[in-house]
């Protein structure tokens, strides 16, 4: 009965269940056994639902820490450093701003002589203690190194190796860091490996961020249990639990919201990098992964770098107080900056010191002598900012596969060549000439959006080394290199390679000497673009005037004859040859500077001349390093002969007239003294200004006007060579050595200066001056007469028969 | 700076300076004492001797076989003096036994034109020019030309040149 009555309910709940169709689920959950076991299923459902996905986001989230971990874990900006300076004994510790490169670079000046420690130095009287700190390169690696210099005034007079007690002929210091290329997020860090680490630094780093990293396995639940109480009683979220694993997946993968989501997706993430990977590899991780600090707008990572930036020294030997205080920053680097709040520093360094001791990492010996310890931090450095301009164009030089993606996270070094005394002294001299040129000349000051734009270019003439660039007044204003990116008229800087190409005998004769004169008058040429009349800056005709005095007074007209004279493509070859590299129309105006020209090469071809007409190819830098040590580019000193040297010498020459006769003579009565050339260079309606110049040892060129061309109004002179001036005095000192001293190939004869004749004895008038051999004036003052010169003689005066006879003898000879 | 020079002498004096040129012994002579750096490592300024030092030190590195450190020590040197003529020496020495011998001939050029306009071309340096020279002919195939420069060195310096090459060791 039952059975059939069971059997009919059941049909009846059959057909009752058909007809009603879809509400009967809503039933089921209200009535007896059979709506449990379909919650149950359901349940079950959603528990395997539920499994999938989170099977499905552990294989996501482990797909993620995977690609992260064995990817490139870091990604590191490429740093480039300057050339470094090199102490040698004779060096002039003032002039090459030693101290000030020592605190640059984040030398601590220590109390006494002892200076056991790289990175630190010791200055008194007559002798200086430097702990030069080891420095990294595959072709030259530096050993730390501690020397003794002994000056006499401020000249280096011994070098001694207080290790071996040698005396040394010269140490390099290590270079000092320019810049880096910086992705968005504007991390630097300095990678370390575990093992090179001292225990104590990993032991304080343990004992205040997770004294059960070794136990746990990515969670520590009963710090997370304390955590909980200890928020539970607050009413609050005032403690986490996070083991180092947790914090160090929340900066890898997580933002740092406080979710619940996001706590999970950490918990699973911490647990899946603690299953995957060893301890050490995580801790190593960790400890290049951290925050430390802020230098500047750069934030300082892991704890190579924080070591650096706060001691001044590799990570490797960081002692037990110094390890403390870095461990004590990972909680609040900033809020308890050594720098701003050294009291807060000192505190939690010493809290970290006595975890470190409760927890048997640290003797009671160790912990009383580094709480004694002062902080005693390397000065705060900072990124040179006006070394910009100059990382943008070395970022140019490099071929195209180092682009912003490797340079912003590959890791690697690059050793370029610039020297930071000169590059630092190079913008103030723009800054402050700018400045002063637009406080004298309300028409220089800023309007319409402009303002007044310059350049600096140093280069050395010998080996092409870029020196100092500053290719603007400020790179937080317009990032535009006007040294290397603009192209402006050259105007009469470009006058020398007209000189230069009328004076080459090129396997003839030269169309000028020295000695000879040019037609400064009316002239009037047709060209395409209908005639073309040159006038000079004063507007006036000047006659028939020597070469020198032409290029002196920078005399437009007899420029503009003697490159018809010469020829244009000649013009146009000698500037190539030289050493410019924009292509120059072949027209009349070319010989006064018609064409644009970048600061960059134009330096380059003044320091061709320099450099006795020997080509240098310009550097910004030596070599490039990857991340794994290796060497991937080397810009070798490289040159080439373009000129012949005694045709280079009579440019040079002609160029130390502009200088001490010519527009340039500002620069003597502006103090500066010794082998000094150069020239002006002002382009049409004043638009642009130029001076363009060299001792024998640094080549530089400076440009002012403004980015949309205007009417200055004033001579380079009073433009350009202000700033030329400033920086060249700074640069050298006023003492700068070497000469141009004539080469084989150059004879010196006297001139009469007012025909350009040989002058002899008896002519009345007479001036030394340099000719290629054999060029020598055939022409006589007076006219007919012998070869004989007097040096003691009143001039005019006869000569005697015996010199008369040896006269013949000797031209006979020749 | 360029001092323009005094008026000449007299014919007298004029005569008397190419008889006394005259006997001068000319380079080549047996027994010319081939140039060594250290002969050398005390002359000039302070930048001078330290960047010849800095040459020495890279002539030692070149010596054992550490080329690139050797390159890095003359361009140190050139840093601390441009016109060392013996840093361009040991660069183009280090240059012609590479894979780009012509490449030396720049720096060969560079040494021998700061020689001469030092006054410092000895029979002794000039034996190292010409040798370098051949050898760089020899080394990018004019043979001709180079043998003929190298027999040449090794007449002037039979010692360093008798092999028709020069070492670091021998130039240090």
């Amino acid at each position: 009965m039952a059975a059939g009555r069971g059997s009919g309910a059941s049909r009846a709940r059959r057909r009752s269940r058909r007809a009603r169709g879809a509400t009967g689920a809503r039933r089921r959950s209200r009535t007896g056994l059979r709506p449990q076991r379909a919650a149950a299923i359901a349940l079950a459902i959603l528990a395997f639902g539920a499994g999938i996905y989170a099977g499905r986001t552990v294989v996501r989230l482990d797909r993620i820490v995977r690609a992260r971990f064995e990817g490139q874990l870091f990604r590191i900006p490429s740093r480039v450093y300057a050339a470094p300076i090199i102490l040698y004994p004779g060096l002039d510790v003032e002039r090459a701003g030693l101290r000030a490169a020592l605190a640059r670079q984040g030398y601590r000046e220590e109390a006494s002589a002892r200076v056991d420690q790289p990175g630190g130095f010791h200055w008194e009287a007559g002798r200086v203690w430097i702990h030069v700190r080891a420095f990294d390169h595959p072709a030259r690696p530096q050993p730390a190194r501690p020397i003794e210099l002994r000056l006499r005034g401020s000249h280096i007079e011994s070098i001694r190796d207080r290790a071996t007690g040698h005396e040394l002929a010269a140490v390099p210091l290590d270079p000092e860091l320019v810049g880096a290329y910086y992705g968005a997020d504007r991390e630097q860090r300095e990678l370390v490996r575990i093992e090179e680490l001292p225990p104590h630094l990993v032991d304080a780093v343990l004992a205040v961020e997770d004294r059960r990293f070794e136990r746990h396995r990515g969670i520590d639940w009963r710090r997370v249990a304390g955590a909980m109480w200890a928020n539970v009683r607050a009413g609050d979220i005032r403690q986490g639990g996070s083991t180092l694993t947790q914090q160090l997946v929340k900066n890898f993968f997580l933002t740092p919201e406080r979710t619940l989501s996001r706590k999970l997706h950490e918990a699973v993430m911490a647990l899946l990098v603690e299953a995957r990977y060893e301890k050490e590899a995580i801790l190593e991780a960790y400890l290049n992964e951290i925050y430390l600090g802020q230098r500047g707008p750069t934030g300082i990572h892991g704890i190579g770098e924080a070591a650096r930036y706060y001691f001044g020294k590799p990570a490797s030997t960081l002692d037990v107080a110094e390890s403390a205080l870095l461990a004590g920053l990972i909680q609040s680097p900033n809020a308890i900056s050594p720098y701003r709040h050294p009291d807060r520093a000192r505190a939690r360094r010493d809290l970290v010191l006595d975890l470190m001791r409760q927890q048997g990492r640290l003797g009671e010996a160790e912990y009383e002598a580094a709480v004694a310890e002062p902080l005693a931090l390397a000065p705060p450095t900072v990124e040179p900012r006006e070394s910009r301009y100059f990382l943008d164009a070395l970022r140019r030089e490099l071929p195209s596969a180092y682009d912003h993606e490797l340079l912003t996270s590959g890791g690697l070094t690059i050793h370029s060549t610039l020297d930071l005394r000169l590059q630092q002294l190079a913008t103030e001299a723009l800054r402050q000439e700018l400045a002063a040129l637009e406080k004298a000349h309300p028409a220089l000051r800023p309007s319409g959006g402009q303002r007044l734009q310059g350049c600096v270019i140093a280069l050395r003439p010998q080996t092409g080394e870029v020196l100092a660039l500053v290719g603007g007044r400020s790179y937080g204003e317009s990032q535009f290199d006007r040294c290397t990116q603009a192209r402006r008229p050259a105007g009469s800087a470009f006058k020398p390679f007209v000189y230069l190409a009328a004076l080459e005998a090129g396997g003839g004769t030269p169309a000028i000497t020295l000695a000879s004169f040019l037609e400064d008058t009316p002239l009037t040429l047709e060209t395409p673009a209908g005639p073309w009349q040159p006038a000079n800056y004063d507007h006036e005709f000047h006659g028939r005037v020597p070469v020198r005095e032409a290029l002196e007074r920078s005399f437009n007209v007899a420029t503009a004859r003697l490159g018809q004279q010469v020829g244009i493509e000649r013009v146009v070859d000698m500037a190539h040859r030289l050493g410019i590299t924009s292509p120059l129309p072949p027209v009349p105006s070319l010989a006064l500077g018609a064409a644009d020209l970048s600061p960059l090469e134009l330096a380059r071809a003044y320091a061709t001349i320099a450099n006795g007409g020997v080509r240098p190819e310009v550097r910004t830098f030596e070599d490039l390093v990857d991340a794994n040590g290796e060497v991937r580019e080397r810009r070798a000193i490289a040159f080439e002969r373009v000129l012949d040297p005694a045709t280079s010498f009579l440019g040079v020459s002609l160029l130390a007239g502009v200088v001490d006769r010519g527009t340039g003579r500002a620069l003597r009565s502006g103090g500066l003294t010794g082998p000094v050339v150069g020239k002006t260079g002002t382009s049409d309606d004043s638009n642009d200004a130029w001076f363009a110049g060299f001792t024998p040892e640094l080549v530089v060129v400076v440009w002012v006007g403004f980015d949309e061309p205007r009417g200055m109004k004033l001579p380079a002179s009073r433009l350009a060579l202000p700033v030329w001036l400033h920086f060249v005095r700074e640069a050298t000192g006023g003492d700068i050595r070497g000469d141009f001293a004539p080469p084989p190939g150059v004879v010196v004869a006297d001139v009469d200066p007012e025909t350009g004749a040989l002058a002899l004895a008896r002519c009345p008038r007479r001036r030394p001056e340099y000719f290629l051999e054999g060029t020598e004036p055939t022409d006589t003052c007076p006219a007919g007469g012998i070869f004989v010169r007097e040096r003691e003689g009143e001039p005019g005066e006869p000569a005697s028969p015996i010199e008369r006879w040896f006269d013949r003898w000797i031209r006979g000879l020749l | 700076m360029i001092r323009l020079p005094c008026p000449a002498g007299s014919a007298m004096a004029l005569a008397a300076l190419v008889l006394t040129a005259c006997a001068i012994p000319r380079a080549g002579g047996p027994g010319v004492e081939p140039l060594r750096l250290e002969q050398v490592a005390g002359r000039g300024d302070a930048p001078r001797r330290a960047s010849t030092r800095i040459v020495m030190q890279g002539l030692d590195a070149d010596a054992a076989g550490r080329g690139e450190e050797a390159l890095d020590d003359y361009q140190s040197a050139l840093r601390v003096d441009p016109t060392n003529p013996w840093a361009y020496l040991a660069l183009a020495r280090q240059r012609a036994a590479g894979p780009q011998p012509r490449a030396a001939l720049a720096a060969l050029d560079q040494a021998e034109a700061r020689l001469r306009a030092e006054g410092d071309l000895a029979p002794g340096v000039e034996a190292h020019l010409v040798g370098l020279r051949g050898f760089v002919l020899v080394a990018s195939g004019d043979t001709d030309e180079g043998r003929r420069l190298l027999e040449e060195a090794a007449r002037l310096a039979p010692g360093p040149w008798g092999d028709g090459r020069l070492d670091a060791s021998e130039l240090r």
